[in-house]
């Protein structure tokens, strides 16, 4: 019989080994074929428009761009990065002077043309896809250099031609224009006064991950509690949050002028127990694209009475009574719903 | 001369921008609310609302019932236990009746028709024995479940009681990085995969929807049914006492169903912690009150959107597929026929992960409609063994009347219990037929994820057996 031929013990052995040695070379993102593919794509074409990028970052901050901040930048030495300018200048995108590096029409309009792909990949990632905040910028770094020009046109006009990233930083249009950032440091607002967190600065990573892991987003409502030297105290959402001032120069608001603009709950729909009741306040930002709009067309606006009804068997889902119809949705839904209790009239408790 | 020409629309398209910037990223918010608003004011004024209807608590009750922590799932089990119950038993009927007409009485006909005009007895053999026959019997066999399963279950959906299904299993969605409403076209897929591909349109996220798509195999199909009631009555319900062996046969099946489940739930979680990356994107699922249905609009509309599209695509593909069956086996290279040299090929390979030779050939040819498996394998053993007198001819797919006179090809094919297990595993766990695998080209649109969809069951299945297989034997 056939059986006999090789011990099965032995047979599980081998087929271990020969899927474990498969796993390690094909495994996605990871593996060593992904790697060796990743690797072979770092061409001369992605050091230019990475160059340029950065090169445009700096012009745009009105800070210095050098030859030792691209190299930086790049992660690569003083002579390649002396190489790559060398080769921009001749290409005629850049123009060197003495003290600073500037990008000529031409190379500006190239850089605006990666960073346009860059932050509606971004935006199209925050919006349409499950992709976590952290993953975002790093998607897009890979994409910007892949997406052709028409395709960003029509990625744009699917998205309804967005104007700002989820970070807040503008999108060039089409045509190469891009818009003044508003707003300003966090710092420098005083002490007790409301604001609106309009851009969060997503390089480098590390502090960015921190941002986001302290529950900031964009859009959100913060008030300065306190504010010394060494740190800055806010509230957002209702919680404490204290940011040390290199993170808060990564965070530019705009103060609420009006008064009655400020939100004062906090409670959340997701803290409701079953058979409470409670009015909408408003969606926090946090909750974008589709799923807000999906959300708002299910009349979940402000003003609207919810009822929490009963919870499915996992605790995955909460079913909520709203405006005539039975809605269930997820935690991570209805924490981003803000709302302000109600007292339930008809009393059966 | 063409210096600067103003274009009245760029000013437009300039202004429109500013305004945008403007009025920020707010705007849809704030029109919305004032609808509402507005919309409120005026059914405030004209609306009278009646306090607790009991229909309304009524609705209550019931959704309390089947949420709930303890009966939630067993009345998912059960309910899904009655409907396959019904399927298949009520399906006997009419599908004994199908194929004692189109196959029994017609297909003789027919071929002393063919006989009459003197037609060559290749080309007799190719277009009746081959492809009419094939066509028959899946009609004969997948028409009827399919035309009960389906309305059944719009039935259910009609009643409202499927989203409290994926109400209830989207914890376990949500763990495994998928959307909640996979569920609900996992559920489909259980009557048929192709139509369960074409029901993740309701899945809004790309990334989540080509995880249901990529998942939706792993629900045993009507098509896959047949064979393992067929197996697990003869090598399962062998093992109990009589009076048990219906049921112990009837769970088995249930049970592979289920490890359908599981596994669908495993490979989502895979898939979104490597290629498909990503949390799973928060959904709203709508509770619909309970409504009784309406069985005839029910009867109709699913016979029409469901059974008959679905039908007409496994007909498409039965066709060549029994072309190929009976030329495989009456083409002959050197002294045996083609599907003598195959099974040659394919035995040791499939004796290894505890199948067959047979067995392995018999899911490449049923590659366009999983009905055909069982027939090919009952042929294939008759025509390699040469036990004509059990047959209907070489490479004529038959099937037979008795359960014992199928057990009986089944041992002299060689068959142990480990075949039947593996036989029952690998029947869930292989790559979808080619009307589901066209399904998902045209639903994904991409050659990558049609590839992916028939590589990872098939991957699967071929490793899932091989463990058995082996850690079998060293029980044994």
């Amino acid at each position: 019989m056939m059986e006999s031929a090789i011990h099965p013990l032995a047979a599980m052995l081998i087929t271990m080994l020969v899927l474990g040695s498969l796993t390690i070379f094909f495994y996605p993102e990871k593996g060593l074929l992904a790697r060796w593919k990743h690797n072979r794509k770092n061409t001369e074409r992605i050091l230019i428009e990475d160059a340029l990028k950065h090169i445009h970052h700096c012009e745009y901050n009105q800070v210095n761009c050098t030859l030792h901040s691209i190299a930086g930048h790049l992660s690569t030495s003083g002579d390649k990065a002396a190489r790559l300018t060398g080769r921009l200048h001749s290409l005629g995108l850049i123009q060197p002077g003495f003290d600073n590096i500037n990008l000529t029409a031409e190379g500006r309009s190239y850089a605006l043309r990666v960073i346009r792909v860059h932050r509606l990949w971004e935006r199209y990632l925050a919006d349409e896809t499950g992709v976590e905040e952290e993953h975002w910028h790093l998607h897009a770094e890979i994409k910007e250099h892949e997406v052709t020009l028409a395709e960003a046109n029509r990625l744009s006009e699917q998205l309804g031609h967005p104007l700002t990233d989820p970070h807040g930083d503008p999108i060039p249009s089409s045509t190469g224009e891009v818009a003044e950032r508003s707003g300003i440091p966090i710092g420098e607002l005083d002490s007790g006064a409301f604001a609106r967190i309009v851009h969060i600065e997503d390089e480098p990573q590390i502090i960015y991950s921190q941002l986001v892991a302290l529950g900031l987003y964009r859009g959100m409502q913060v008030r300065v509690l306190e504010k010394t030297n060494e740190k800055l105290v806010i509230e957002a959402d209702g919680n404490e949050r204290i940011l040390s001032p290199l993170f808060a120069n990564n965070i530019q608001v705009e103060p609420i002028r009006h008064k009655k603009e400020v939100q004062h709950h906090f409670a959340t729909l997701s803290s409701l127990k079953e058979g409470e009741k409670a009015s909408v306040v408003a969606v926090s930002r946090k909750i974008r694209g589709q799923q807000r709009r999906r959300l708002m067309d299910l009349g979940f606006v402000p003003g609207s009475e919810v009822t929490a009804m009963f919870k499915s068997a996992g605790e995955g889902l909460v079913a909520y009574q709203i405006r005539g119809a039975m809605i269930a949705l997820r935690r991570s839904q209805s924490d981003g719903i803000f709302i302000h209790p109600v007292e339930d009239e008809s009393n059966d408790s | 001369m063409a210096t600067k020409t103003h274009n009245p629309t760029d000013d437009i398209i300039s202004n429109a921008t500013r305004y945008r910037r403007e009025t920020g990223e707010g705007f849809y918010d704030t029109v919305l609310e004032s609808i509402y608003a507005e919309a409120a004011s005026i059914a405030g004024r004209a609306v009278r609302q009646r306090e607790d209807e009991p229909a309304y608590t009524l609705d209550r009750t019931i959704d309390r019932i089947v949420t709930s922590r303890i009966f939630g799932f067993p009345i998912m089990i059960a309910l899904l236990a009655v409907v396959f119950w019904i399927t298949i038993v009520g399906s006997n009927v009419p599908s004994d009746f199908l194929y004692l007409i189109l196959v029994e009485t017609l297909h003789p006909a027919i071929n002393q028709f063919a006989a009459n005009i003197g037609m060559p007895w290749w080309m007799s053999g190719l277009l009746v024995d081959g492809a009419y026959l094939s066509v028959a019997w899946v009609v004969s066999v997948m028409l009827p479940p399919m035309a009960i399963f389906f309305p059944l279950f719009t039935l259910l959906e009609d009643f409202g009681y499927l989203p409290r299904v994926a109400f209830n299993m989207d914890s376990l969605f949500r763990k495994a990085g998928a959307h909640g409403k996979q569920a609900l076209t996992m559920s489909m897929g259980f009557g048929c995969n192709a139509a369960g591909v074409i029901s993740t349109r309701i899945i809004d996220s790309p990334r989540e929807r080509i995880i249901a798509i990529l998942t939706n195999n792993f629900s045993l199909c009507n098509g896959r049914w047949p064979m393992l009631i067929i197996v697990a009555t003869i090598f399962i319900g062998s093992l109990v006492p009589g009076h048990l062996a219906g049921l112990v046969s009837a769970m088995a099946v249930v049970g592979v169903a289920i490890l359908g489940i599981g596994l669908s739930i495993l490979i989502s979680w895979f898939l979104s912690q490597t290629i498909l990356r990503g949390e799973a994107s928060s959904f709203s699922l709508e509770l619909p009150p309970y409504r009784p249905p309406r069985i005839l609009r029910t009867l109709y509309t699913s016979l029409i959107d469901r059974t008959i599209f679905v039908m007409w695509r496994a007909i498409l593909f039965a066709l060549p597929a029994g072309v190929v069956i009976w030329l495989v086996s009456n083409v002959t290279v050197g002294e045996a026929s083609i599907a003598d040299h195959m099974i040659g090929w394919l035995d040791p390979f499939g004796l290894f992960i505890g199948l067959n030779g047979i067995i392995l050939l018999a899911f490449v040819v049923a590659i366009p409609a999983n009905e055909i498996v069982i027939p090919t394998i009952l042929m294939l053993i008759v025509a390699t063994l040469g036990l004509h007198e059990l047959g209907a001819g070489s490479g004529v797919m038959f099937e037979l009347d008795s359960v014992s006179a199928t057990a009986s090809i089944f041992h002299a094919g060689g068959w142990t219990l480990l075949t039947a297990v593996n036989m029952m595993l690998f029947s869930l766990i292989h790559n979808p037929c080619s009307t589901t695998l066209y399904t998902i080209y045209k639903e994904s649109g991409s050659v990558k994820w049609t590839t992916l969809a028939a590589i990872i069951p098939l991957g699967l299945g071929l490793f899932v057996c091989f463990f058995v297989a082996q850690i079998w034997r060293l029980l044994a």
